[in-house]
């Protein structure tokens, strides 16, 4: 089971509004044996799903710097079982940010009826957690890639979102890295 | 049951509360991804693992008269510590209250006698027979199937 | 119109509810945040945004949470806050009551001293209550 509880974003206006989406597929692990006869999908993981749509909203904003974990679900609310075929969409608002948390709301949706609704705080983990970044740059820049963020981000002037330089500069010393491997010589 | 995010429940006391573990393999597929450079036990993990013991104690103490027991809310849901591999999060939870459809409960996660998470849920409990009909049949046999899952966790549960 | 201490009481008492799922009751200015209500460093982050909201006001995080004192070496001696630092801390949180730390200004007793009183009578000095 890896850990990926949204498929791709299909809105996200930096720092504002995220809206990205889940489909439920009945071969997916979490169904197995769940509730058998009646598969729901499980709370925790569209609160999951939403943590990821407001957490990368919030991350992009400070340029990935911070290491943002979920800190608080203050309320968390399941109007009607999501169940597999459903397509949930995810809205993500930025209610607040400071230097070492932000708070988002965030609402699911199947079709037009609203399924789950929640408060979500976030944290960002300061030097009493070393280590440095909790992804490897490169990896964390294919994972935002297939998320289509920065096919749909753009920024409050309708800009299309780019990576931070940061990233920027470790996908191109990857890159420039990947020139050098020879390529398998068949004798 | 493969989403099951308990290893079995120490005790069950119906109606009262519920006491079960849970140790986090380092070997657990979803650590590969949160994260990659620090892997912890997700929170909405240790979520289920409260949401789970507290729906079997909801089971068990109404003899499995639903067969539906799902999250309706979850309250103040607050994460003091991070549950790293190897570490075993002892999860509890106490009915608060109860009517005909909701039981809400007080829940929280232990690491070595230490506070990780804690908070109030509040479960829903229905038979598919009363909302779709067509579905009556599937809840003989989901009980069924939850009950030999309840076997497996407290080996000692009346059956 | 300028807002009455009974609606700064109010509005802090439906905050803390939210972020800590205490009942109202329990939620008396006498109440320690920490001992009584059991606010934790996660919560003080939530109840800050919360009053943040509830007011319209901006909450430093020093104005609530002096650890830059509690943790200098100029204010603090094995384990107990100085003349100095209990100075500074006066200086910074002046809607406390520091009498009772002050008869023993234990660092690890700070966390205890705030009261729902004394949130209180900081967000009033914010909004000019009457």
């Amino acid at each position: 089971m890896r850990w990926f509880w949204i498929d791709r974003f299909v809105e996200f206006e930096r720092g504002r509004r995220a809206v990205a989406i889940k489909t439920l597929a009945l071969s997916e692990e979490q169904f197995d044996g769940y509730s058998p006869g009646y598969p729901v999908m499980p709370g925790s993981l569209i609160i999951e799903g939403m943590a990821q749509t407001a957490g990368i909203l919030v991350g992009e904003l400070l340029a990935f710097a911070p290491r943002v974990v979920l800190a608080k679900i203050g309320k968390a609310i399941f109007h009607l079982p999501a169940v597999p075929g459903d397509l949930l969409r995810y809205t993500a608002t930025v209610a607040d940010v400071k230097s070492d948390s932000a708070l988002a709301n965030v609402t699911s949706h199947a079709g037009d009826q609203l399924q789950a609704e929640v408060e979500l705080m976030f944290a960002f983990l300061d030097n009493r957690f070393p280590g440095g970044p909790l992804f490897e740059p490169v990896d964390f820049v294919a994972m935002l890639r297939a998320f289509h963020l920065y096919d749909v981000g753009r920024t409050s002037d309708g800009q299309p979102l780019v990576l931070p330089p940061y990233y920027a500069d470790a996908e191109r010393a990857a890159q420039a890295a990947y020139e050098k491997i020879p390529s398998p010589v068949v004798r | 049951m493969r989403f099951c995010l308990l290893d079995r429940i120490v005790e069950l006391e119906p109606g009262v509360r519920v006491k079960a573990v849970k140790r986090l393999r380092p070997d657990e597929d979803y650590l590969k991804d949160h994260f990659p450079r620090f892997p912890v036990m997700p929170g909405v993990l240790m979520l289920e693992a409260m949401y789970q013991a507290s729906a079997w104690l909801v089971r068990q103490t109404e003899g499995f008269a639903h067969s539906m027991v799902i999250l309706k809310e979850a309250r103040n849901i607050k994460y003091a510590d991070f549950v790293t591999p190897g570490k075993v999060l002892e999860v509890t939870a106490e009915i608060l209250k109860q009517d005909e459809a909701l039981t809400t409960l007080k829940t929280q996660g232990t690491i070595d006698g230490n506070m990780a998470v804690s908070g109030r849920l509040i479960l829903e409990r229905f038979n598919l027979a009363d909302r779709h009909p067509s579905r009556a049949n599937t809840d003989p046999y989901l009980r069924n199937e939850l009950r030999e899952v309840l076997h497996r966790l407290l080996p000692d549960a009346a059956a | 119109m300028a807002v009455t201490k009974d609606e700064v009481f109010k509005k802090v008492q439906t905050a803390l509810v939210d972020a800590l799922g205490v009942d109202e009751e329990e939620v008396t200015p006498k109440a320690t945040m920490v001992g009584d209500l059991g606010a934790e460093s996660i919560d003080f982050l939530d109840i800050v945004f919360k009053l943040e909201k509830a007011f319209g006001i901006e909450i430093p995080r020093k104005e609530l949470s002096p650890e830059d004192i509690l943790t200098n070496a100029d204010f603090v001696q094995d384990g107990k806050v100085t003349a100095a630092g209990i100075a500074e801390l006066k200086r910074r949180m002046p809607f406390v009551d520091f009498a009772k730390f002050e008869a023993n200004p234990q660092v690890r007793e700070f966390s205890n001293l705030l009261t729902v009183g004394d949130l209180c009578r900081y967000v009033e000095s914010k909004v000019g209550a009457a």
